[in-house]
């Protein structure tokens, strides 16, 4: 299986390379087909303040799909990617007042739900375990401020930015790097290149994004 | 408090994606409430995770599903009560991190002289090799190697190997090309805590004393 064909793409974007399905995907939320990032922040706030069931139905619109996507990428048959999907925006829903937008921007928010729920399926422990376990932090404190909030939006347009710039051999690594618990010597065999090709391009994906986190350090 | 030894930007994605096993990943976890630095670093690699999250092409669901969830907030919001964990944890002398508040922590047994481990069992993954090692000041620890990873983070006192020396907030990600003979700092008993990922052996004298009572 070649690099490219592992890339799932729907309609005419399918055959981009990743970095412009992102342009794509970008000029997309621009028409405002998609919520913006700063509108997605809005929706959870509104479930978390007056729990507004228009706003989780928007939010549900928006993650449910793509997180059953994500969740059958990494290997879930659709009922389970379905099922977990569902636990995730119970979770989103039932977490709303612990979103700290100082932190983490709605998507990274929503993906680490998604990533522990994902755990836990397969270790089988309450949520509350991979929970603990990868977000010590996990408290609402302070109101975040507006510079917190900044800081993160300019993180997450910095890594989306980093992340087109990777040349797709690279993107298809990290990706996969994302999708499963899979070794690096499993994603080998999956590309058909050698572990030493796998490991040499996770180190340049990664020093990519290092050049991105000293300059905003 | 300057911490000088940080998992590696491989260890940190590894963990933002979830794929990293759940001992190594409770080393990593006590690290991270000590650094901000890594902190932040975790928090690009979890964007990296948002951002491939945005760009999924939506599948459909269930027609019902929405409507299923709705009714289950319903009963959710019912059952939501906050439970709180009994404590597990011996007397250790020692403050455990956060991270570890779910973690099984059993009492110091002897392993030689000056030298003592607790086992840390992580709820859902009981087969993690996940411990707590304890040296007395000054001692050497025999030289050893590993055929994988071992993670190791420094909670009190001090260590020394060849590479360099390791104070507590320090995490050090040993792979098979260290071999080590680390030595506890003279100025007081030094613990961390340690995990083995995956199938990971000590070699030397150090994993001939471990096996038969540790275990691994």
């Amino acid at each position: 299986m070649d690099a490219a064909s592992l890339y799932i793409g729907t309609g005419n974007a399918r055959q981009l390379r990743p970095a412009a399905r992102l342009v794509v995907l970008n000029e997309a939320r621009q028409k405002a087909v998609l919520p913006s990032p700063e509108e997605l922040i809005g929706l959870i706030d509104a479930v978390a303040r007056t729990q507004d069931r228009n706003a989780f139905a928007r939010l549900f619109g928006y993650f449910a799909p793509r997180v059953k996507s994500f969740l059958m990428r990494s290997g879930l048959e659709d009922a389970a990617a379905e099922e977990v999907a569902q636990e995730v925006m119970i979770a989103v829903w039932r977490k709303a007042s612990y979103f700290d937008p100082g932190k983490a921007g709605a998507s990274t928010w929503v993906f680490t739900i998604a990533r522990n729920q994902r755990i836990d399926r397969l270790r089988r422990t309450s949520s509350r375990t991979a929970d603990n376990l990868l977000d010590p932090t996990d408290e609402p404190d302070m109101p975040p401020s507006g510079e917190d909030i900044a800081i993160v939006a300019q993180r997450e347009e910095g890594v989306r930015k980093a992340l087109e710039s990777l040349p797709i051999d690279q993107l298809t690594i990290v990706r996969l790097s994302f999708f499963a618990e899979k070794p690096h010597a499993e994603i080998a065999r999956e590309l058909g290149i050698p572990l030493g090709t796998v490991k040499s391009r996770v180190r340049l994906a990664l020093n990519r994004l290092r050049t991105l986190l000293d300059s905003d350090i | 408090m300057t911490i000088n030894h940080h998992p590696s930007d491989e260890t940190l994605m590894r963990m933002a994606a979830g794929a990293l096993g759940s001992g190594p990943a409770l080393v990593v976890s006590v690290h991270l409430e000590g650094c901000a630095v890594c902190r932040n670093r975790m928090a690009h690699f979890e964007a990296v995770g948002g951002a491939i999250l945005d760009e999924m092409p939506p599948v459909p669901l269930a027609a019902d599903l929405f409507g299923r969830t709705m009714e289950r907030l319903q009963v959710v919001q019912q059952l939501q009560t906050k439970e709180r964990s009994v404590n597990k944890h011996p007397e250790l002398g020692i403050e455990l991190p956060r991270a570890m508040q779910d973690c099984e922590v059993g009492p110091w047994k002897w392993l030689g002289p000056g030298f003592k481990w607790s086992k840390v069992k992580i709820p859902g993954s009981p087969d993690e090799k996940v411990m707590l090692l304890k040296g007395r000041a000054g001692l050497h620890l025999p030289a050893h190697g590993h055929t994988g990873l071992e993670f190791m983070q420094i909670l009190s006192g001090s260590l020394a190997d060849e590479r360099g020396r390791y104070f507590p907030g320090d995490l050090d990600e040993a792979g098979d090309d260290v071999d080590h003979r680390p030595v506890v700092g003279q100025e007081s008993d030094c613990v961390c805590l340690a995990a083995l990922e995956g199938d990971t052996r000590l070699h030397g004298l150090l994993g001939r004393l471990l096996r038969p009572i540790v275990g691994f």
